[in-house]
């Protein structure tokens, strides 16, 4: 915007200005990436996310790269198909994971020893993304007509439905299906066949990461091209307003459906990918809970935002993994700690106080407690270097899990407080705060990442990145004018 | 009146509920005339505009768009047609660009699937080429207001103003043959509303539409029209230039309720 100035500025209301000032802000090495992913072409973008996903399968081991690797690229593949009902289009789709399942059943009906079909996959899969994209065509047409909430009770419904027809579907018996095993019950099917590709037989996990990411391209730049045609905007203009819309010569009706098809055909052919990378398909896979992270993604990525399903996944997917290993979920947490303190408090002056408090008292506590009461540092710091530094900082008592029961409890109750504080009161609570959160992360939650602290880490660091960016990482801000 | 008029309403009623908005209202437009429908609020001039574009289907009486009833369509069949309308609320789509808000209402006047789009097939770009040049013809209707840096900029960053003009191009670029402007002047400046005075003209010579306005600005309605149309609860109570239907002592009692005040 160089030449801004130099243009009349008749009619540059102040609003435009402050929009661009918000933009130029950004200084440093954070608006140099900013300007720059803004100014480079969508092919330059997309290389930066297929040379990292191409050379990883190469320089890392099968678990890690079935965990971090397949399992993020089946997962993103499942947040672009939910980014087109939900991003594009704004329709509140809470069936989705129906069609991921009903992708997995087609095919492992007509790959697997279940009813000795053995189709390859360049025949199975389009059967599956015909099938998945066939039910959400049924699906959406009854409910074409409901918007917002309606829809959403609706596609709830039919999610739930489909669960409960999978788990009973093994002794369908009336004419003319009549004693037909379509979905193997509660036991599901198994020895699904791995996926057979013009005779491209996939068997590894590498094998298959690279199938995955190869569809994942494709979807994604097949959307990329839709997103930007007339089909895309018009999605887009439902979204913001579905009258205007309609008398602006959109058939929304029709549109509606298409987005729902759309989305359902690419949740089938994500299962259909899934069921055979799981050689099974089975009821309780295609539940609420994996309907919850596909939403988490897109969210958090930015509905809406193609590139921002990619991120999306790596954090939803990625996160809970690193926190499986206390060394890892040690940097997870302060990290989170930190990107919280630094997005939220504001001036800089409360800013240097609340970290510079929170070390003094960490280095004070520390001192005081060595000196008159060296059992308290007596515990045993974790392995890893993060760990080293902070058991100069931390307190950590040699029998800490009494008293760290109590630091949880307390860190709940100074959050409730300091949501009730303002200006200084709160910058001055907010140090104690952190550093009783940290006691209890350190000597209770680190050893447990495993299980339940994990979910709950997790569940803190997306509340503090809506809340550090409420449009999601690569969305845009939406604004409504009332 | 030989010639058939481009829009034609006949013996029109809308009720809700009993309350009847709109009743036995005849009203035409002819081909190239801008005609201005007034009335104090709640007379029944937006029902009018929903009536016509299809988002209320009327309970009697036929509506005809150069002879053929538009009756009973959906809005966006009613478009195609060639009826394209403004709203007094305004509704853009304010999270997309100021172009794409002008692009994105072409869909009707363009055919490639999203096959196509998918693919980048040979028709798909052609079109996508047609578009853009289209949405960028329109915006530069409106001289410096619309066009440059502008067109990538969200459209709830522009002024109320501006919104209204980009209403108007969104309007136009669905190449309708008749426009129907709810109240364009409302919320603006006495410049502004002078401009846009001189803009609702400058729709007819060059832009060729025939246009159907509602407003509430007398100067405005004074400057444009061929022909007022007065309502007043459904009711049409006169009909005419300007001058006739500003001094009609029915208009002037709608809006003032002079006449009970006389006889007290």
């Amino acid at each position: 915007m160089a030449d801004d100035v130099t243009q009349p500025r008749i009619g540059v209301d102040e609003w435009v200005s402050s929009v661009e000032e918000k933009r130029e802000r950004y200084r440093g090495p954070i608006g140099w990436l900013r300007r720059g992913w803004d100014s480079s072409p969508p092919a330059a973008r997309l290389l930066v996310f297929v040379v990292p996903a191409v050379i990883f399968p190469f320089v890392t081991s099968e678990g890690n790269l079935f965990r971090y690797g397949l399992i993020t690229l089946l997962y993103a593949l499942l947040g672009l198909g939910l980014n087109v009902t939900v991003g594009f289009a704004g329709l509140l789709d809470l069936g989705y994971i129906a069609f991921f399942g009903i992708g997995a059943y087609t095919y492992g009906y007509v790959a697997s020893t279940h009813a000795n079909h053995h189709w390859p996959a360049e025949l199975a899969i389009p059967l599956a993304i015909a099938v998945a994209g066939l039910v959400g065509f049924i699906v959406g047409f009854p409910s074409r007509r409901l918007v917002g909430d309606y829809l959403a009770i609706v596609t709830l419904f039919f999610g739930q439905a489909f669960v409960v027809f999978v788990n009973n579907a093994d002794r369908i018996n009336f004419w003319p299906f009549n004693h037909t095993d379509l979905t193997g019950g509660a036991n599901g099917l198994d020895n699904i066949d791995p996926l057979n590709v013009f005779g491209w037989k996939v068997n590894t996990t590498k094998e298959y990461y690279l199938f995955t990411l190869g569809a994942f391209l494709l979807v994604m730049i097949l959307l990329y091209f839709v997103s930007g045609s007339r089909t895309g905007r018009a999605w887009k203009a439902l979204r913001e307003d579905p009258l205007a819309a309609e008398v602006m010569s959109m058939p929304v009706n029709k549109l509606k459906l298409m987005a729902f098809t759309f989305g359902a055909g690419i949740a089938g052919f994500a299962g259909a990918i899934y069921g055979s990378v799981q050689t099974g398909a089975f009821p309780g896979d295609y539940d609420i809970g994996l309907l919850i992270t596909i939403y988490a993604i897109v969210i958090l990525g930015g509905a809406g935002s193609l590139a921002g399903v990619i991120v999306g996944a790596l954090i939803v997917n990625g996160v809970p993994e690193l926190l499986r290993d206390s060394n890892q979920a040690e940097w997870v947490f302060y990290t989170v700690v930190a990107i919280l303190v630094i997005t939220k408090v504001r001036p800089w002056q409360k800013l240097v106080t609340v970290i510079g408090g929170t070390i003094a008292l960490g280095f004070a506590l520390h001192a005081i407690a060595d000196a008159w009461f060296p059992r308290w540092t007596a515990g045993e710091a974790n392995a890893g270097r993060l760990a080293h530094w902070v058991s100069h900082w931390m307190v950590l008592p040699s029998h800490p899990t009494q008293l760290a029961n109590w630091a949880y409890v307390l860190t709940i109750a100074l959050i409730l407080v300091l949501t009730l504080l303002h200006g200084w009161w709160r910058t001055i609570v907010m140090i104690p705060t952190i550093y009783v959160g940290a006691f209890a992360w350190e000597n209770l939650l680190v050893e447990n990442t495993v299980g339940a602290t994990r979910f709950l880490l997790l569940g803190a660091l997306l509340v503090v990145l809506m809340n550090a960016r409420p449009q999601g990482l690569f969305g845009s801000a939406r604004v409504e004018i009332v | 009146m030989a010639e058939q008029p481009l829009l034609d309403l006949r013996g029109v009623g809308k009720s809700f509920g009993g309350l009847a908005c709109l009743s036995e209202l005849d009203l035409h437009v002819n081909e190239g005339e801008i005609v201005s429908v007034i009335g104090p609020n709640g007379a029944g001039k937006t029902t009018l505009f929903n009536v016509i574009t299809g988002v209320y289907r009327p309970d009697e009486g036929d509506i005809l768009l150069d002879g053929e009833s538009i009756v009973g369509l959906e809005p966006h069949k009613v478009t195609d047609r060639g009826v394209a309308r403004t709203f007094q609320t305004l509704r853009l789509f304010l999270n997309m660009t100021v172009r794409e808000n002008v692009m994105a209402v072409q869909y009707g006047r363009t055919k490639s699937t999203v096959f196509e789009a998918m693919l980048r097939l040979p028709r798909s770009r052609r079109e996508e080429r047609q578009i853009r040049l289209n949405a960028e013809e329109k915006l530069s209707f409106f001289g410096q207001r619309l066009v440059g840096y502008r067109w990538d900029q969200p459209a709830y960053s522009l002024s109320y103003a501006n919104r209204r003009r980009l209403e108007i191009a969104r309007a136009m670029a669905t190449e309708p043959r008749i426009l129907l402007l709810d109240e364009p002047a409302a919320g603006m400046n006495p410049s502004e509303t002078h401009e846009i005075t001189e803009l609702i003209g400058q729709l007819r010579e060059e832009g060729k539409y025939t246009i159907l306005v509602i407003e509430h600005d007398m100067h405005v309605v004074e400057g444009i029209s061929d022909r007022v149309v007065a309502l007043d609860h459904g009711v049409k109570i006169a009909e005419g230039s300007f001058d006739a239907v500003a001094t009609d002592p029915r208009v002037v009692e709608a809006y003032l309720g002079l006449r009970k005040a006389e006889t007290k």
